[in-house]
């Protein structure tokens, strides 16, 4: 539904970007092994990230990954959210960007225990590796345009299966903007709990 | 009655009409990329270099003019600005052509010269640009624990992008028409000649550069991959295995994070309010964005 105001911006020229944030959380013994499909992409964007800084090539082919993984994982989704808006003005959606990067990152920590770094434990210890039940994954995505299945209330697993469909069809496309992935927990090892669940990740819905 | 009706109605369509079919002043509209369904406006500009000068089209003869590495902007003291308009002006949008034969026999000096909001500065061939070059470096943000590039220090220097060993090369008759540019790499103590990209667009100046030295120019590559978790975290703790029996529950869960975007920042502190425009699952309720609401 285009608004007034909307079709004078179209008219006169300018570009609508939309920045849009998805929740997906997955439960279950069988999803930790989707961390290590994350770490994965983590480790080769950053990698490349230091090199050609700006470049969303690479980062949008491990969204692609990361979107046909969770694709794969459907019967394992449990809850959802997303929010979103759109921006007519280049310089808010980055705005929004960068805050959108900095609320994400702060639902979890960086993991540095400051106990076992100042206390090393035993090392004859026996080791207990808890396999997390829960995972949950962030995508905060800016394209220009307009994609209506992206665009709405995604609280439905067949709208959040088309969604993912329809950002994996962003990439080919080549109008996107902005990626970042965020994800939780960090890796094999390290657990995310029901209640962490919903002390910082509040605006999940059951799907 | 219906006759006032009929004229008001005709009036809204004629206003409608006019303002669809005239391209707005451009002091004010941003350059876009143009979007297929937005081809009414016509003017091409180039995806990263937003942003149109501050200031009313005119020429301007240009006392001074700075660049700064860090983001590609540009600082220009002109002359015989109006009243009322800032002599100081900045800009990253910023285009560049060398004064022709005739122009400078004419006793023509530089200036800078700014139609339908895209500035263009004319220079003679020893016209020196300062260059401000940051050293930067990739620091942690102790805070946030997110990867930081952080200006260590500014080096002064100079830059003569026309200088007169170049008018021999290959670029010959290009040079009189107005391109964007790109310095060469810096290098300290000496002064910067001539260009390391050029382009008739933003993007095709930074790929020349990009060809050139096989590395994007400073103010793209310092849009850095923003990371945050454990991604660049010292090696020590990310091998350590979870020996904790008993996990605090109000401590935070472990994550990763990166992203990368290539929107300009307007970095203007905006208050956050809630926008009809906005979606989502929480959208059925009024919103209130503000930092309270997630904790």
């Amino acid at each position: 539904m285009t608004s007034w105001g909307d079709r004078f911006n179209q008219l006169s020229g300018r570009t609508r970007i939309v920045v849009c944030r998805l929740f997906i959380h997955l439960a279950g013994r069988e999803v930790a092994p989707l961390l290590g499909l994350l770490n994965r992409v983590a480790y080769q964007a950053v990698e490349a990230g230091d090199q050609v800084a700006g470049d969303l090539t690479l980062l949008g082919a491990g969204l692609v990954d990361v979107c046909q993984a969770l694709l794969q994982y459907d019967t394992y989704w449990q809850s959802a959210a997303n929010e979103g808006d759109v921006f007519w003005d280049e310089g808010e959606a980055g705005d929004y960007v960068t805050e959108l990067f900095t609320d994400s990152a702060q639902r979890y920590g960086s993991g540095l225990d400051m106990d076992d770094l100042a206390n090393p434990g035993d090392p004859d210890e026996p080791l207990a590796i808890p396999i997390t039940q829960h995972v949950i994954v962030m995508l905060t995505i800016a394209y220009e345009g307009q994609i209506p299945q992206l665009e709405g209330n995604l609280g439905d697993i067949n709208a959040l299966r088309t969604a993912l469909t329809a950002i994996i069809n962003l990439y080919h496309n080549g109008i996107l903007r902005a990626i970042e992935i965020h994800y939780s927990p960090t890796q094999l090892g390290d657990e995310l709990t029901t209640d962490q669940l919903i002390l910082y990740y509040p605006e999940l819905v059951p799907l | 009655m219906f006759r006032q009706f009929v004229a008001w109605s005709i009036i809204l369509t004629l206003a409608c009409t006019t303002v669809a079919c005239t391209s707005l002043p451009s002091a004010n509209a941003p350059s876009e990329t143009t979007s297929p369904q937005a081809s009414v406006s016509g003017s091409s500009a180039s995806p990263q270099a937003p942003g149109t000068i501050n200031l009313a089209n005119g020429k301007y003869p240009v006392q001074q003019a700075s660049y700064d590495d860090i983001d590609g902007n540009y600082t220009l003291m002109l002359l015989n600005t109006p009243p009322g308009q800032p002599a100081v002006t900045e800009t990253t949008n910023l285009q560049m052509a060398r004064l022709t034969a005739e122009q400078l026999q004419a006793g023509e000096k530089s200036y800078l010269n700014v139609e339908q909001g895209q500035a263009v500065l004319y220079l003679t061939e020893d016209f020196k640009i300062e260059y401000v070059h940051n050293v930067t470096e990739n620091q942690v943000n102790s805070q946030t624990g997110q990867q930081e590039v952080v200006v260590v220090r500014q080096e002064p220097s100079f830059w003569t992008p026309f200088a007169g060993a170049l008018a021999g090369q290959a670029i010959g008759s290009l040079l009189f028409t107005p391109h964007y540019y790109f310095p060469p790499v810096y290098q300290s103590g000496r002064g910067l000649v001539g260009y390391g990209g050029y382009g008739r667009t933003y993007g095709q100046a930074v790929d020349r550069y990009q060809t050139r030295y096989q590395s994007p120019p400073s103010p793209v590559r310092n849009q850095t991959l923003r990371t945050s978790g454990q991604l660049r975290a010292p090696a020590a703790a990310t091998r350590r295995a979870n020996q904790r029996t008993n996990p605090t529950q109000t401590n935070r869960p472990t994550g990763s994070g990166f992203g990368n975007s290539n929107l300009q920042r307007s970095n203007s502190p905006r208050p956050r309010t809630s926008r009809p425009s906005g979606f989502g699952t929480g959208s059925s309720r009024p919103r209130i964005r503000s930092g309270g609401r997630r904790r």
